[in-house]
């Protein structure tokens, strides 16, 4: 099953991701999307990784390349977030480029293989206009086309705001 | 009329091309040029679909040329809903009608 969680900043869409997961059944695997540039990121990480063992979560990065990941059990599986991946995939030398949409959606579809619940947060980023500087356009579109591309495959879509979830696709189930 | 509203690249337009008819896109842009807010939108009420981007959701822009072309766009987009029988909000591809029904294919 595929769930598409979508929000804007602190919106508190990845703390209801989780509330998902928690109601899922076990093992827990998270998806890490956060590129580490430094000591301040990978202390961020540090805790995030420990907040979530708490919760049974076993944390795999993935900052590039979700078509290449092998998972080591099935159970559920928190992506987190479409925002971040697009962005790396996008940018980095070693990311899929202008073939970035494309290359997410794959993964999406490889890890709905290898998993029996897969959670999806991405991000709300469409509703402020279009006069960005630079390359923010090309940004937009890619995961634009990732969002709208997942919402349709998706068993529920949901989302967040202010904490509360209004579903547009589906439901929250028992 | 059936006015398409949504966030960008939200499927507005993907969404509009089902219902067929005559159709004028991102009319979000014509705002900002036109002198008179009210007779455009009487004008654009005479195709059978209109689809126009939200773009009021981000923060105030610093440009003021910037400025009053959100605000026009705005304005455009309540003036095409009142006279709407069909109001469509796009996320993500999926439709909500806030208003009315769609026509029948």
């Amino acid at each position: 099953m595929l769930t598409l969680v979508i929000g804007g900043a602190a919106s508190g869409k990845s703390a209801y991701a989780e509330s998902l997961c928690l109601r899922a059944p076990l093992p827990r695997t998270y998806l890490a999307t956060m590129q580490v540039w430094d000591a301040e990121c990978a202390a961020r990480v540090a805790k995030h990784r420990a907040m979530r063992a708490e919760k049974q979560f076993t944390t795999v990065e993935c900052p590039l390349h979700l078509d290449r990941v092998a998972l080591p059990r099935r159970g559920t599986v928190l992506l987190e977030d479409l925002g971040n991946l697009v962005a790396n995939e996008l940018y980095d030398p070693d990311g899929a480029g202008a073939e970035t949409a494309a290359a997410i959606l794959r993964g999406i579809d490889k890890m709905l293989l290898q998993c029996d619940n897969l959670i999806v947060v991405s991000n709300e980023v469409f509703s402020g206009g279009a006069d960005y500087a630079g390359d923010t356009d090309r940004y937009l579109r890619a995961l634009a086309a990732v969002n709208n591309a997942a919402a349709a495959r998706a068993d529920r879509v949901v989302r967040v705001v202010c904490g509360i979830p209004v579903y547009y696709k589906g439901s929250e189930g028992p | 009329m059936v006015f398409v509203t949504g966030p960008l690249c939200s499927g507005k337009r993907t969404f509009a091309q089902k219902l067929g008819g005559r159709q004028v896109y991102d009319v979000q842009d014509l705002a900002a040029d036109a002198a008179d807010l009210n007779r455009l939108a009487d004008e654009l009420a005479d195709y059978d679909v209109v689809t126009a981007a939200e773009v009021g959701g981000g923060v105030v822009p610093i440009d003021p040329a910037a400025r009053a072309a959100r605000e026009a766009a705005g304005r455009l987009a309540c003036l095409l809903a009142a006279r709407a029988d069909c109001v469509v909000q796009m996320f993500c591809g999926l439709p909500t009608i806030l208003k009315g029904e769609l026509p029948k294919c």
